[in-house]
């Protein structure tokens, strides 16, 4: 049975994926701020590396990654209702990408086991 | 026979030999770490003699285009001349060539080195008076037309650097330039589709550069040039600029004014926003302050243009 990577169609996947969610976060008015527009090109590393975590590929991103990566935007007042916003851009993300409904909910869930990492609790 | 040479030392090097094990056999301090061609610890720039295609995978084709590879995986077919990357730390003596004032706050300043001195349009140096206040400046002319590099100064009021260059520097001073560093210039971009230069202020000086490169290249999709100034008198190069549309049909010239009387406000970012409809396909050349470029380089993403295909120089001031 093939996994959720490449189901999803492991790294090009990834990459379409990447290019829909970047543009759709930032231009997402109530989280926007939490993104730097300076290093767009580390920002979109970041972003790739994320992706690939939830969509079960190979990735070396730890907890210990995400909750030090967010610390200074939880200090900002990075909450709950901004990971919801994120988590929903990203299945808007994949359903524009044609993503069995099945998968979309797998990768949503993924994402969201990384809530607390991110919300350093 | 020695066929490698680090700065002006030569390193010996055998048959088979990879350029780092040269350095380090040869007591140099190399950077390095994943020694498998990864990591780019150890970056090195070619600035005589090319490199083979193996020691440049994974590099930007900003970087292949400056020599960039690493030393790790790299043994040399020919002739090398190499400096470590980013080695800013060189220093090259120049000559005031001409010094002129060429509007109301920028000083256009031609200078020669003394010895060989390669880059590419669009790229800056750092600029060291006698004394030893350095500065980093955007390169306005093309090393295969101007015999000078040329730097457009903006007179800032209370200015260190610029204040020096304004009331004491003359023709046939001596000053010194670092190696030319930074991205934002012409190659990799598609000759046949859109290219956008857009720049306020001083940060006009690098797209001149780009602009000429990209003819003197045969680019042939249209060329657009945005140049942003606060008041009308803040438009410089206006006639070179009018007199080169006037000559190539694909290039386009357009000033934006912030604070014109006559055309009502022309804010850049919003006029290159609202007229490029379709960034895709575009390759944009963005250049000023960090306020400025950000809420650009954003806007043209969100509108579709690729990340790859936006590139930046931004000015910021002197800590």
């Amino acid at each position: 049975m093939s996994t959720l990577y490449e189901r999803l169609g492991g790294a090009p996947a990834v990459d379409a994926a990447v290019d829909i969610f970047y543009r759709r976060v930032l231009a997402d008015g109530r989280i926007a701020r939490f993104f730097d527009t300076v290093d767009m090109e580390r920002q979109a590393a970041k972003q790739k590396a994320f992706l690939t975590m939830v969509f079960g590929g190979p990735n070396s991103y730890t907890g210990k990654d995400m909750r030090e990566g967010h610390k200074h935007l939880v200090a900002r007042g990075l909450n709950d209702s901004h990971v919801d916003a994120v988590l929903e851009n990203l299945s808007t993300t994949l359903r524009q990408l044609g993503v069995d409904e099945k998968d979309v909910q797998e990768v949503a869930a993924l994402a969201n086991s990384a809530r607390d990492d991110v919300l350093n609790r | 026979m020695t066929i490698l040479t680090l700065g002006e030392a030569p390193i010996e090097i055998a048959e088979g030999q990879t350029v780092l094990a040269a350095l380090l056999a040869a007591g140099v301090d190399a950077p390095y770490s994943c020694q498998a061609g990864v990591c780019q610890t150890c970056l090195h720039q070619a600035i005589e003699g090319a490199v083979p295609e193996t020691a440049q995978i994974g590099l930007s084709d900003a970087q292949k285009a400056q020599g960039y590879f690493m030393a790790c995986v790299c043994v040399p077919k020919e002739p090398l001349k190499i400096i470590r990357a980013g080695d800013l730390h060189d220093r090259i003596d120049v000559c005031v060539a001409a010094i002129d004032r060429i509007s109301h706050n920028v000083i256009r300043l031609r200078l020669e080195p003394d010895q060989r001195f390669a880059y590419r349009p669009g790229q800056f140096l750092a600029l060291t008076a006698p004394g030893g206040v350095t500065r980093n400046y955007s390169i306005a002319s093309h090393p295969d037309v101007d015999a000078f590099i040329e730097l457009h100064v903006r007179v800032i009021p209370g200015g260190q650097m610029s204040g020096l260059i304004a009331e004491k520097l003359a023709r046939g001073d001596r000053l010194q330039v670092s190696n030319p560093t930074g991205m934002c210039f012409y190659e990799g971009a598609d000759p046949e589709r859109p290219i956008v230069l857009a720049g306020a202020g001083t940060g006009l000086a690098p797209l001149w550069g780009i602009v000429r490169d990209a003819l003197q290249q045969q680019h042939r999709g249209p060329i657009r040039l945005y140049h942003g100034a606060r008041e009308r008198t803040g438009l410089y190069l206006v006639e070179e600029l009018q007199a080169l549309a006037d000559r190539h049909e694909s290039f386009s010239y357009r000033p934006c004014v912030l604070n014109d009387s006559e055309s009502g406000a022309n804010d850049l970012a919003t006029a290159v926003v609202a007229a490029e409809t379709d960034p895709t396909n575009t390759d944009f050349f963005l250049c000023g302050g960090a306020d400025l470029i950000g809420r650009l380089k954003r806007d043209l993403y969100l509108k579709g243009a690729k990340l790859q295909r936006l590139r930046t120089d931004i000015f910021l001031p002197a800590a």
